[in-house]
Formats: structure tokens, C-alpha cells, sequence
């Protein structure tokens, strides 16, 4: 026997457990329903693609929104150290220049003072 | 206004009793559904591979059946109607619960010795492997084998592309072959 044949056989028709008709016939009196495709609408269907894309969308503003916060605050933090630096290049040049000065007041007075 | 009950005794064509059904004889639709619940059944139980899930599946595929009655237009019509129902709510099945394939307790089964069929071990073995395959490739082996269908009627029946329905086929009977083959079964391609 092939392959072909061994799979009619064990894929045949199946009785369902018996009572089986008498459900169906049970439930229909009874007044069940069931939805099919048409009667379940689009939304189960659509939700979930539409969650995700929403996700992806609002995901995507708020990284980029917290990407440019970040930049801000690097800028302005680099802002603010090359600003320190130059104060502190420029108290340090002033008290050079304070000392040279003064440096130049005790040669000149020592010139007017010393005996020819 | 409901018609008589059809007599055993006397043959009713098929389409006369589905005019009788859609004019509301429930005597007639309960007709149909002894005549159509083991191929209903049947594929249910091929394709999810427990008892409980199937009858409750082929039990919403009659249900609808009788809520849908006035759209079916022949007893040829009405065999497609199952199929394709019964087609799109076992795959719809397992993709929303993207469940697989793992029998209860309760629900497993002792493949049963018949005396009309061959080895029930093999049967249970091919059920199983067949239950293993994707559900499209699933349920075009199930069409194919358990109702006999040509390429073009499962194609029709699953709103596959016919080369679609082609592959399937053989690749599913490739990996069948070859996974029979490792259990010591083998089949000529």
C-alpha cells in the first residue's frame, strides 16, 4: 500500500460521540448562536495591527523627543564648562599680569632708592 | 411552514431536502446533519487532533449552517458551505490560541482495533504526523485525503492560489515521507 493510500485510511470520515445530533437539534431550540466572519466586524481583526502601529508611532515621537532633550542638555552643558574655563583662563592670566606688575614696582623702586 | 418529516422509506433528493430545511422543517435539517456531521467531524478531528475541541467546532459549524440556510443554494452548494466552514474555523482556531497540538489527558486516545482496516498504530501514527504539519498544509492534506478533493476544490474550498494548494501538497507528503521514514516506514515518492 502507499502512502497516499495508508492516508485515506487513517484520515476517514469520523463519526462524532454519539448524542452528537441531538445537541446541534438542542442547541438550536434553544435559540444558540454562533458569530461567523461577517457577524464578528473588523475591529478584532484591525485592533491589533492598529495597537501596534499607534505603539510605534508614539514610541517613536517620544524617543526622538528625548533624543533632542538630551542634545539640548549636552550643548548647554558644554556651553557652560567652555565658559567656566575661560573665567578661570582669564583670573589666572589677571593674577600673572598682578604679579608681573608688582614684580616691576619693586625693580623700579629699588632703582630710585639704591645709592650712586 | 415546516414540512413533513422525510420517511426513512421513501428516498428525498438532497436538494429537496434542503428546500425543506429553508422553508423550516427541522426534521429536514436534522436530516442533513446525520448526513454531513461525520465529514464535519471528521476534518474538526483531523485538524485539531482532540475529540472535545472537534464536536464542539462541528456543533457551531451546523449552528451556523442553520442560521445561514437561506443563502445556500443546492445540496452541492451545501457540501462546499461545510467544507469551507469548517475549513476556516479549525485554521481561525488554532491561529487565535496559537495552541499546539497537545492532547489532554482525558481526551488522548487508544487507537481502536477495527477488523475492516489495517494497522490502527500506523493510523494513529499518520494522524499525528498530519497533526503536526503548519494548519494551511494541515488542512489541504486533510481535504485531500479524508474528502478526496481534487487540487482545484480544496484550492476553492481554503480561497488558496491553486500553486499554493500545489505546494503545500507536496511538501507536506515530502515531510511525511521522511518523518515516516525515521519511524522505519518507508514510501516510494
Amino acid at each position: 500500500m502507499n502512502l497516499e493510500q495508508e492516508l485515506r485510511r487513517a484520515l476517514r470520515r469520523k463519526d462524532p460521540p454519539s448524542g452528537f445530533h441531538d445537541k446541534v437539534l438542542s442547541r438550536i431550540a434553544a435559540g444558540d448562536t454562533v458569530r461567523t466572519r461577517a457577524t464578528i466586524g473588523i475591529w478584532p481583526r484591525v485592533a491589533l495591527p492598529v495597537a501596534a502601529t499607534l505603539m510605534l508611532v508614539f514610541g517613536g515621537t517620544y524617543y526622538i523627543h528625548r533624543q533632542q532633550e538630551q542634545q539640548a542638555r549636552e550643548l548647554q552643558a558644554q556651553t557652560e564648562q567652555a565658559a567656566r574655563e575661560v573665567v578661570l583662563a582669564l583670573q589666572i592670566a589677571s593674577e600673572k599680569i598682578s604679579a608681573a606688575q608688582t614684580k616691576v614696582e619693586e625693580i623700579t623702586r629699588y632703582d630710585h632708592t639704591s645709592p650712586r | 411552514m415546516p414540512t413533513a418529516v422525510p420517511s426513512p422509506q421513501v428516498p428525498v433528493s438532497e436538494d429537496q431536502l434542503l428546500a425543506d430545511a429553508q422553508t423550516g422543517s427541522e426534521a429536514a435539517f436534522a436530516v442533513i446533519v446525520r448526513e454531513h456531521q461525520a465529514m464535519v467531524f471528521g476534518l474538526a478531528f483531523h485538524f485539531l487532533r482532540s475529540q472535545a475541541e472537534a464536536e464542539e467546532l462541528a456543533q457551531d459549524v451546523f449552528l451556523a449552517l442553520h442560521q445561514h440556510l437561506s443563502s445556500v443554494q443546492s445540496a452541492r452548494h451545501l457540501i462546499f458551505w461545510l467544507r469551507r466552514v469548517t475549513s476556516n474555523r479549525c485554521i481561525d482556531r488554532v491561529r487565535s490560541s496559537q495552541r499546539r497540538r497537545e492532547l489532554p489527558m482525558e481526551d488522548s486516545h487508544e487507537p481502536h482495533v477495527s477488523p475492516r482496516f489495517g494497522d490502527p498504530l500506523l493510523d494513529e501514527l499518520l494522524q499525528s504526523l498530519v497533526g503536526e504539519l503548519a494548519p494551511d498544509a494541515r488542512m489541504v492534506v486533510t481535504l485531500r485525503f479524508q474528502e478526496d478533493l481534487d487540487l482545484s476544490e480544496i484550492a476553492a474550498i481554503v480561497d488558496m492560489p491553486l500553486n499554493t494548494v500545489k505546494s503545500h501538497l507536496r511538501r507536506s507528503m515530502d515531510a511525511l515521507r521522511r518523518k515516516l521514514a525515521d519511524r522505519g516506514h518507508v514510501y516510494e515518492s
